[in-house]
C-alpha cells in the first residue's frame, strides 16, 4: 500500500514538474525564428552580425496616448547595395499597434508585426505608423531584426543558375531594440531569455523539490508523523553526513559526488551531441556562446569534479584499509578537502545564473580567458571554482602522502603494498607537484580578470604562450593523474579474478613510477602547433613516445597474470577487460598523435577528442565503474547484481564504442574540436555519433539502478566474496567503524608456508 | 552503407600520400603507424582471447599453489627474461617511429631553407583570416612578379567572386595562390588565439598575437583547386564560422 502511495506520488511530482518546466518564449537573437516566417527573412540567418546598423527614426522617448507616430526605420552598413533585393526587416512593438502605409510594409494576417513586402526588399529605409497605447502606464519596446541583403540569389536566378542556398550567403543581419515610454511608465528591466543549461538546472531543482514534498509528504501520511519529526528524521540521518572525518564516510561522499557530478557532466556531454545532430545554425538548439559553456562545463566537470572526486573516493576508503591504518593522517583536513569540492562546484556553476558560465574551455587558454570577449563573470565563477579544487587537491595529497609514509601496519613494507595502493601514491606524488602549478597560474588569471593586471595582457607585453606551459605542465601529469589510479584498479580486478598473484609486481610498481616521472617532461606535446623551438618539440616527441613503453608494460604483464591462471568472469573482470580493450585503443592513438607531423594534421581535431575519450571513458571510467563493482561488496556488505552489471557493461561498452571510434574517422576528414557546426557533408556520421551517444547515456541508467536495487536487495557478501588478497579483505563488510578490531599485520605467502 | 564505408576507409588522400610526396615522406609515417597500431591491437585482442579460451575457471578447479589468501602478500610472480622483453621491443618499437617522424619534419619545417616566391602576411582575428597582398622575393620575373612587385595574373578571379558572394572585403577569408611556387604563409593575430589548418594538406599553425609564425606550402607538392581553410584554436563565439577558401591556380 506504502509503496502504490509512493509511486502515484512519483508520477504526480513528475507530472507536475513537468508542467512547471520552465519554458523562454523571448524572443531569439537572429531572424530564423518561427515568428519571423514571413516574406523572406528565414533566408537571411548566415552572415555576421553587428556589422548593420539599424535606426528608429522619430520615435518619441514619452508618447502621447493614442496618438499616431510616423516611424521610419533605416539601416545601413552590411553588403554593397545591390539593384534589388537590398534589405529586409521584422518589427514587433509590444504596445500600441503598427500600421502599413504604403505598399513596402504589409502587416501578416491575424499577426501584430510588420515586415517588408516583395516591394520593400528594394530598400533599406521603411516607413510605417505607430499608434500610441491607450495607456500611458505602459512602455512600448519595439524590437527589430533587419538585414542588408546583396541580392546574390536573384542575380544568379535571373542568370539560370543554381542560386540553392545562395539566398543567405554575404547577407548581414542584425537586431536592435528600442523603447518609447508613457507619461507615468515605470521602467524595469527586461527579463532575458534562460539558456538550455539553466532551464535544465531549474527544472532539476524544481523536480528535486516537488519529489522531496511527496517523500516528506508519504512519511507524514504513512507513519502518521508531524512535519518537524519526519525533518528531524531526515536530518539525523544527514547530520553525520555533514560533520563526519571518518575516511569511510567521506569516500563514500566523495564517490557519490563524483558520479553525481558524472552524471551532470554526461548531461552537458548529450547537449553537446544534440548540438552536433546536425549542423545547426546559432541558436538552432544552442547559442555558439551557449554551446561554447557547454563544452566548456563538460570538461571541467568531467575531470575536476568527476574523475578526480572518484579516484579520491576510491583512495579514501581503501587506502587506510589496504595498509592497515584506521584512518587517514589528517582526518579534519580531509573532511576539509572534501567540503572544498562541492563548494568548488557550486561556485563554477553559479555561472549558469549569472548570464552564461565560463566558455573559455577546460584549458582556458589566454588571452582570450584573459580578455573581454570571454563571457564574464561567468568564466570569473569558472576560475574562482578552480581554484577552490585546486586547494582541495593540494590537501588531499599532502594528507595521503603522510599517511602512506608514516602510517603502514606491520608487514606491509612499501614493495608490499597492494598495486592499488601504489597507483595512488604516484598519483599523489604528481598531484602535490603538479597543480600548485595550476593553482598559481589561476590566480594571477583571477587577478588579470578582476583587478586589472597584465600579466597575460598581450597589448601590454604578456607571453601569449605562458598560459600554456603553466596549464600543461600541470594538465600532462593531470590526465595521468587520472589514469594511474585505474591501472592501479585493473591489477587487483585482474589478478583476484585470475586467482593468481599480479605477473611482475616489481616491474609494475617501477612502470607506473616511471609513469610518473616521464609526465612532467611530455607536455610540450600538446603545443606542436604554437611556433615553439623545434628541439623542444623533438624532445616531448621522444618523450611522450617513451610513456608507450612503462605503459605496454603494464598491458602486457596483466595479460600475463591471466595466463595459467583461473580466470572467473564475474562483473568486476569483465568491465577490467573491457577496459584493457579501449585503453589499448587509446594508448595507440595517443602514440599516432604523439608523432609531430601526424600531430600537426590532427591536432585540436575530432582525432584528439576521440583519443581522449577512448582514455578517460574507456580507461579511467570504465576501470573504476568494474571498481564499484569489486568494492560495493566490501562498502555496503551486498553483493551487486550479476545480470545488471554484465547487461550494464555489454551496452556500456558496444554504444561506447560506436560513439567514439567514429570521432577518428570525422577528425581526420578535418573536423575541428569546439566546433558548433560542421561541413554537412560529415552529417551523417555525426548523427550517428549523436544517437549512439544518447545510447551511451541511457545504459549508464542500468547502473544506477543496480546500484540502489543491490542496496537494498543484494545478497549478503561476506568478508571476502572475490578472494582478494589484500588487507580490506581481512576485515569485515561493511568494515568497522574505526576499520580495524585490531591493526592486523600483512603476513608472506613465503614465511605462512615455512 | 556509406556509413559503414566511412567507418572503414581513413578517407583524406592528402594526408595518406600526396603531402611530402611519397611513402617516405609524410604518407609512409601515417601508413607505418597503421600497420603498427593493428599489429599491437591485434596482439593484446588475440591474447585476451586465448587466455580467456583457455585459462577459465570451471567449478570444481582446485586451487594453484600460489593463489591468494586474504591478509597474505602472494608469491611473486615474474620472468626477468619475458618481461625485459617486452620493456625493448616497445623502445625499439617507438625509437623507430620517432625516428620516421623526423623525416617529414626536414620537408614540413622547410629546413632545407628553400627560398620562398611569394610571402603572404595572415592576420587572424575575432573572427576572419585578412590576408595583404602578396609581396615577391625573386628579383626574376615570373607569372606574378614583374620587377620585384606582384602582378595579380589574370587568371586570379576566385577571391572577387568570394569577396562579392559573402559581402566581405576583398582579402577576407579567401586567398588565391599560383601552383608550383613555394608560399610562405607569415602568420600572426590581431586579438587572441587562432590557428591556421588546411585539413586537406595538413598545414597547421597556430596564429599568436605578437608572434609570427610561420606556415609553409609547397603548391607543387598539391594538386590545383579550392581548399578549406578552418580556424582551429578556440576564439570564441564564431570559432566555428572562422572559414576560409584558399584558391590553389595554374598560372600560364
Amino acid at each position: 500500500m506504502n509503496k502504490r502511495i509512493l509511486s502515484i506520488g512519483f508520477i504526480v511530482a513528475i507530472i507536475f514538474a513537468v508542467t512547471a518546466f520552465p519554458t523562454g518564449n523571448g524572443l531569439p537573437t537572429g531572424i530564423g525564428n518561427e515568428n519571423q516566417v514571413v516574406n523572406g527573412c528565414t533566408c537571411h540567418t548566415g552572415g555576421e552580425n553587428g556589422n548593420v546598423a539599424i535606426i528608429l527614426q522619430d520615435l518619441p522617448e514619452i508618447y502621447n496616448v493614442s496618438k499616431n507616430y510616423t516611424l521610419t526605420l533605416n539601416i545601413s552598413g552590411g553588403p554593397p547595395e545591390a539593384e534589388w533585393n537590398k534589405g529586409g526587416f521584422f518589427i514587433q512593438a509590444s504596445h500600441g499597434t503598427l500600421h502599413s502605409i504604403d505598399d513596402n510594409t504589409w502587416k501578416p494576417e491575424g499577426q501584430t508585426h510588420l515586415t517588408h513586402t516583395e516591394v520593400g526588399n528594394n530598400y533599406r529605409e521603411w516607413s510605417f505608423n505607430w499608434t500610441a497605447p491607450e495607456s500611458d502606464s505602459y512602455v512600448a519596446k519595439f524590437s527589430v531584426w533587419a538585414n542588408s541583403v546583396n541580392g546574390n540569389a536573384k542575380n544568379m536566378a535571373e542568370h539560370g543558375e543554381n542560386s540553392d542556398g545562395m539566398g543567405s550567403s554575404g547577407d548581414f543581419w542584425n537586431d536592435a531594440e528600442f523603447i518609447s515610454a508613457g507619461a507615468t511608465a515605470v521602467i524595469t528591466e527586461t527579463k532575458e531569455e534562460m539558456s538550455v543549461p539553466q532551464k535544465m538546472i531549474y527544472a532539476f531543482g524544481i523536480l528535486f523539490l516537488t519529489l522531496s514534498v511527496v517523500v516528506v509528504g508519504n512519511r507524514m501520511v504513512v507513519k502518521d508523523q508531524s512535519f518537524e519529526d519526519v525533518i528531524k528524521d531526515y536530518w539525523d540521518a544527514t547530520y553525520p553526513w555533514l560533520t563526519t572525518t571518518d575516511h569511510k564516510y567521506i569516500g563514500t561522499l566523495y564517490i557519490v559526488t563524483g558520479f553525481g557530478f558524472f552524471f551532470i557532466g554526461g548531461i552537458l556531454g548529450l547537449l553537446i551531441r544534440w548540438q552536433l545532430l546536425e549542423p545547426r545554425v546559432d541558436g538552432d538548439f544552442l547559442t555558439y556562446e551557449e554551446y561554447n559553456s557547454t563544452f566548456t562545463m563538460h570538461g571541467t566537470t568531467m575531470i575536476f569534479l568527476a574523475a578526480m572526486p572518484i579516484i579520491f573516493g576510491f583512495a579514501n576508503y581503501l587506502i587506510p584499509l589496504q595498509i592497515g591504518a584506521r584512518d587517514l593522517a589528517f582526518p579534519r583536513l580531509n573532511a576539509l578537502g572534501y567540503w572544498l569540492l562541492p563548494t568548488g562546484g557550486l561556485v563554477i556553476y553559479m555561472g549558469y545564473f549569472t548570464g552564461g558560465a565560463g566558455d573559455v574551455g577546460w584549458t582556458g587558454y589566454t588571452p582570450y580567458s584573459s580578455g573581454d570577449t570571454a563571457t564574464r563573470p561567468g568564466t570569473d565563477f569558472w576560475v574562482a571554482g578552480q581554484i577552490m579544487l585546486g586547494a582541495s587537491s593540494t590537501l588531499t595529497a599532502i594528507n595521503f602522502l603522510t599517511t602512506m609514509l608514516r602510517m603502514r601496519a606491520p608487514g606491509v613494507t612499501l614493495m608490499r603494498m597492494p598495486l592499488f595502493a601504489w597507483s595512488i601514491l604516484v598519483t599523489v606524488f604528481l598531484l602535490l607537484l603538479s597543480i600548485p602549478v595550476f593553482t598559481v597560474a589561476l590566480l594571477l588569471l583571477m587577478a588579470d580578470r578582476t583587478f586589472g593586471t597584465l600579466y597575460f595582457d598581450v597589448t601590454a607585453g604578456g607571453d601569449p604562450i605562458l598560459w600554456q606551459h603553466l596549464f600543461w605542465y600541470f594538465g600532462h601529469p593531470e590526465v595521468y593523474i587520472v589514469i594511474l589510479p585505474a591501472f592501479g584498479v585493473l591489477s587487483e580486478i585482474i589478478s583476484t579474478f585470475s586467482r593468481r598473484p599480479i605477473f611482475g609486481y616489481t616491474s609494475m610498481v617501477y612502470a607506473m613510477a616511471t609513469i610518473g616521472i616521464i609526465s612532467f617532461i611530455v607536455y610540450g606535446h600538446h603545443m606542436f602547433t604554437t611556433g615553439a623551438d623545434p628541439l623542444f618539440r623533438f624532445i616531448v616527441m621522444l618523450t611522450t613516445m617513451l610513456v608507450a613503453v612503462p605503459t605496454g608494460i603494464k598491458i602486457f604483464n596483466w595479460l600475463a597474470t591471466m595466463t595459467g591462471g583461473s580466470i572467473v568472469l564475474k562483473t568486476p573482470m569483465v568491465w577490467a577487460l573491457g577496459t584493457v580493450i579501449t585503453f589499448t585503443i587509446g594508448g595507440i592513438t595517443g602514440i599516432i598523435l604523439a608523432s609531430i607531423p601526424i600531430d600537426i594534421a590532427l591536432h585540436d581535431a575530432y582525432f584528439v577528442v576521440a583519443h581522449f575519450h577512448y582514455v578517460l571513458v574507456g580507461g579511467t571510467i570504465f576501470a573504476f565503474i568494474g571498481g564499484i563493482y569489486y568494492w560495493f561488496p566490501k562498502m555496503t556488505g551486498k553483493m551487486m547484481n550479476e545480470k545488471l552489471g554484465l547487461l550494464h557493461f555489454a551496452t556500456s561498452f558496444i554504444f561506447f564504442n560506436a560513439a567514439f571510434y567514429p570521432m577518428h574517422n570525422v577528425g581526420i576528414e578535418g573536423m575541428p574540436r569546439r566546433y558548433a557546426t560542421y561541413d554537412p557533408e560529415l552529417a551523417g556520421l555525426n548523427e550517428f555519433i549523436s544517437i549512439a551517444a544518447m545510447l551511451f547515456g541511457f545504459a549508464q541508467l542500468l547502473f544506477i539502478y543496480n546500484v540502489i536495487y543491490s542496496y537494498r536487495n543484494g545478497e549478503e557478501a561476506g568478508d571476502n566474496p572475490w578472494d582478494g588478497w589484500s588487507l580490506e579483505w581481512a576485515t569485515s563488510s561493511p568494515p568497522p567503524h574505526n576499520s580495524f578490531t585490531e591493526i592486523p599485520t600483512l603476513k608472506v605467502a613465503e614465511e605462512e608456508e615455512a | 552503407m556509406a556509413l559503414l564505408e566511412d567507418l572503414i576507409f581513413f578517407d583524406n588522400p592528402s594526408i595518406w600520400h600526396s603531402f611530402g610526396g611519397d611513402y617516405g615522406g609524410y604518407g609512409g609515417v601515417v601508413w607505418q603507424m597503421f600497420i603498427w597500431s593493428v599489429i599491437v591491437a591485434l596482439l593484446v585482442g588475440v591474447w585476451l582471447l586465448y587466455n580467456l579460451i583457455y585459462f577459465r575457471h570451471t567449478e570444481g578447479d582446485p586451487d594453484h599453489a600460489d593463489s591468494l589468501k586474504a591478509g597474505v602478500f602472494p608469491h611473486e610472480r615474474g620472468n626477468v627474461k619475458i618481461e625485459l622483453a617486452w620493456t625493448i621491443a616497445p623502445l625499439i618499437l617507438v625509437s623507430w617511429l620517432t625516428l620516421i617522424s623526423l623525416g617529414p619534419l626536414n620537408y614540413m619545417w622547410d629546413v632545407d631553407g628553400q627560398e620562398p616566391d611569394l610571402i603572404i602576411d595572415v592576420q587572424g582575428g575575432q573572427w576572419q583570416w585578412v590576408y595583404s597582398e602578396p609581396s615577391c622575393v625573386d628579383i626574376e620575373d615570373n607569372a606574378w612578379c614583374t620587377g620585384g612587385i606582384y602582378q595579380k595574373p589574370p587568371e586570379f578571379t576566385k577571391c572577387e567572386e568570394y569577396a562579392e558572394r559573402e559581402g566581405v572585403p576583398l582579402g577576407w577569408d579567401c586567398v588565391e595562390i599560383p601552383d608550383n611556387a613555394i608560399i610562405h604563409f607569415r602568420i600572426t593575430s590581431k586579438d587572441v588565439l587562432h590557428a591556421f589548418y588546411i585539413p586537406e594538406i595538413g598545414i597547421k599553425q597556430d596564429a599568436v598575437p605578437n608572434l609570427e609564425t610561420l606556415a609553409w606550402l609547397d603548391t607543387g607538392t598539391v594538386s590545383a583547386g579550392e581548399y578549406n581553410l578552418y580556424c582551429t584554436e578556440f576564439c570564441g563565439d564564431s570559432h566555428s564560422l572562422m572559414l576560409g577558401e584558399i584558391h590553389i591556380t595554374e598560372v600560364q
